[in-house]
């Protein structure tokens, strides 16, 4: 790795800019997401900040099952975001349709219209794992540059 | 104000296709079922005799031989005068209600995306549940609709 | 903390995706907005039927993350009456300290996202640290902050010890203490009123006319609240007061909003205080005869109703549910005829939308410009705030320095 990219993958990983998008959840997860940046929990102190659009932002934060009247959004927001980007996917629904898996409004979870690249399940996601989540994420750009578009990540699963 | 017990007598003291039929479930839980054709009138009557000022929703049922709309009415005395109409399922024809409950049109909107009905009078807007793209044939709610049948 | 920008292309709004609020404006001021719905529609009804009674309460718990009590119990109480049911008083009260412990939580959540609306971010750091006190309350109670799980057909899967209950009172005392210290702050507070008063204007006519439920219409003078009018769970039990308001604007919308925390305080300790003890459940037949049931809650936001249909199996014949929000969203447009740009992300909120806001799109259409633009709330927010620290002078850096230095 160059010393460019090495220094901005080690700024990415400290100080990543999200962006956080909800395609049809409950907003149980939203909530808590939110939450995440309350002082109780406060990710500010880490760096996290979290952006409106998605042309300023490094990791797209899913909320929620993918259903049929969202889909293209997603895609289109995943498609403006700038390389490298990474894709994290919270609560249960984002991760695999959850509860609602078998709807007929519903194609399952996210990653079966966007590649994913962190899954964490819950019911919803309690703050402290949704910041376990993001910072595992973050800490394997140290050991590998970041994913090609054309690559499907692995999975890196925390708990929940 | 009217309590459950008036609200039954009233119905059936005014119109006599309802002699007996107006059930009163437990206090504060009427349901009555209408002919199609009489439902706005008996709607009218309650508006201006019984205190009803509210909709709560609109219920659709897919019945097999017919189609059903479930009006879900109340007012200050809290009571829900349930009044059910039916329809032919080959022609789910109803009358919108907006004129006298604008809040009702994506409760109507709905019947028409989920199970078919047709709604007249029903203002302009966009289609409620469904996205654009889901095909207008394909009606959810209804018994014999299945997901594999639809488009995706 | 240093952050890399990585530079991309101009930006091209997608002029062809669905937005939830499509806006005609004549220079700031709107003249017709248009809505489209429909964007988190699952599919939830459809699959009540494919699917057991208690697995039902489950899927209906997941509707709305913060009203999920609302709609397990009204779920619950239109199956028990199908039924013949009678939870036993102790299970009504659990079900009913419950339904108070989610409404106080629901308030103080709207009062940071207010906050956060009108650029007031100490208000958002402050409620939603209070409310934190119930989520932690909740968990202790029910082991989940979110979809509590504590409901099943015929009562509640939980019973509650005396040392809980302790701790609820306490959590209550602390929780009217800062309450009152907002209501304060609130009322006395100028810059706070520029952004509220008259924002978002529904006379009691109108409000009645749409029906407009909850917080909202009492706002309005519409004096309804399905805890008085009709009775259900313990409320029967309690004595309190159905907070409405003449000011017919964001600011009533406020107003009633604290009335209600602080009603609810009370109502919780003449649970606490009453509580009979007894069972918490009855047993429930697997399968559930035929026959209709309405359930009405009177749940945060307003109204949400229940209906179900059961045909003898074990699975609803039809499960249709009304959630608030919806009944509310027909009166949006009329609040907002008349109102500037500036005011649309404060309206909108001040109905306690069941929905997340945080990235519906929202085109705009103004025709003295003869342009349309696709905004996301984020900037429709900021316009917000800076539309009002330029033209009426309204500034929250002071108040929000004053609130963090408490």
């Amino acid at each position: 790795m160059s010393l460019l990219s090495k220094l901005q993958s080690w700024a990415r990983r400290k100080s990543p800019w999200i962006i956080h998008f909800n395609t049809g959840a409950c907003n149980a997860c939203d909530i808590e997401i939110v939450a995440a940046l309350t002082p109780r929990f406060d990710v500010e102190r880490l760096g996290v900040l979290i952006k409106g659009t998605p042309r300023h932002a490094d990791v797209l934060v899913c909320s929620g099952p993918l259903t049929k009247n969202v889909r293209a959004r997603l895609v289109r927001i995943y498609a403006q975001m700038a390389e490298p980007k990474f894709v994290v996917a919270v609560g249960s629904c984002a991760c695999s349709g959850g509860i609602f898996d078998g709807c007929y409004n519903i194609d399952g979870g996210i990653d079966q219209a966007i590649p994913v690249s962190a899954y964490i399940p819950g019911c919803p996601v309690r703050p402290e794992a949704i910041i376990d989540g993001v910072v595992k994420l973050l800490s394997t750009l140290e050991e590998k540059p970041a994913p090609k578009k054309a690559e499907l990540p692995e999975k890196v699963a925390a708990h929940g | 104000m009217v309590n459950t017990a008036e609200m039954k007598q009233s119905l059936e003291g005014k119109f006599d296709f309802l002699a007996g039929k107006v059930a009163v479930q437990r206090e504060r839980r009427v349901f009555v079922e209408v002919p199609a054709d009489r439902f706005r009138e008996v709607l009218e009557f309650s508006m201006k005799e019984l205190g009803i000022d509210w909709i709560s929703t609109l219920t659709g049922l897919d019945e097999k031989e017919t189609l059903a709309v479930v009006y879900h009415v109340s007012g200050a005395h809290g009571i829900v005068l349930n009044i059910k109409i039916r329809v032919p399922r080959d022609n789910p024809v109803i009358h919108s209600v907006t004129d006298l409950f604008p809040a009702c049109a994506n409760y109507e909107r709905e019947l028409d995306d989920l199970l078919g009905f047709v709604v007249e009078g029903l203002p302009p807007g966009n289609r409620y549940p469904l996205d654009d793209n889901w095909p207008k044939d394909q009606k959810p709610l209804r018994k014999d609709w299945k997901p594999a049948k639809a488009a995706s | 903390m240093p952050s890399v920008k990585i530079p991309i292309g101009p930006q091209h709004p997608a002029l062809h995706e669905p937005a939830l609020f499509d806006l005609t404006l004549e220079g700031e001021r709107i003249l017709e907005m248009q809505l489209k719905l429909g964007y988190n529609h699952r599919g939830i009804e459809k699959a009540c039927e494919e699917r057991s009674y208690i697995q039902d309460i489950y899927l209906l718990e997941r509707i709305c993350g913060i009203c999920s009590h609302s709609h397990s119990t009204a779920f619950c109480m239109a199956t028990e009456e199908v039924a013949g049911l009678q939870v036993p008083p102790r299970g009504q009260y659990i079900r009913t300290l419950v339904a108070e412990l989610e409404r106080i939580h629901s308030h103080l959540l709207w009062l940071g996202v207010a906050g956060h609306e009108t650029g007031f971010i100490t208000l958002l750091m402050y409620t939603w640290r209070d409310r934190e006190v119930v989520m932690d309350l909740l968990a202790m109670l029910t082991g989940n902050r979110v979809n509590y799980g504590v409901n099943t057909i015929g009562g509640v899967r939980r019973d509650f010890t005396a040392e809980q209950l302790q701790q609820i009172l306490k959590a209550m005392d602390a929780l009217e203490e800062r309450t009152k210290y907002y209501i304060e702050v609130a009322a006395s507070e100028p810059t706070l009123a520029k952004r509220l008063v008259n924002v978002g204007y529904l006379s009691p006519g109108d409000a009645m006319k749409f029906n407009a439920m909850g917080p909202t219409g009492r706002a309005s003078s519409v004096d309804r609240d399905v805890r008085r009018d009709d009775p259900y769970l313990a409320y029967g039990d309690v004595q309190f007061k159905v907070v409405t308001d003449t000011h017919n604007d964001v600011f009533g919308r406020t107003l009633v909003r604290v009335g209600e925390l602080m009603e609810s305080y009370s109502i919780v300790r003449q649970l606490i205080a009453k509580m009979p003890d007894g069972p918490v459940k009855v047993k429930a037949p697997r399968k559930i005869p035929a026959g209709e049931g309405v359930a009405r809650y009177e749940a945060p936001r307003g109204e949400d109703i229940h209906y179900v249909k059961g045909n003898g199996t074990d699975k609803p014949e039809r499960v249709k549910v009304r959630a608030p929000t919806m009944g509310n969203l027909a009166a949006v447009g009329k609040m907002l005829e008349n109102n500037n740009l500036a005011d649309v992300p404060v309206v909108i909120a001040a109905i306690d939308p069941c929905f997340s806001c945080t990235d519906r799109a929202i085109r705009v259409t103004d025709l003295s410009k003869g342009r349309t633009e696709l905004l996301t709330w984020k900037e429709l927010r900021q316009h917000g705030i800076e539309w009002y620290r330029r033209e009426a002078g309204v500034d929250f850096s002071r108040l929000n320095k004053l609130l963090a230095a408490r």
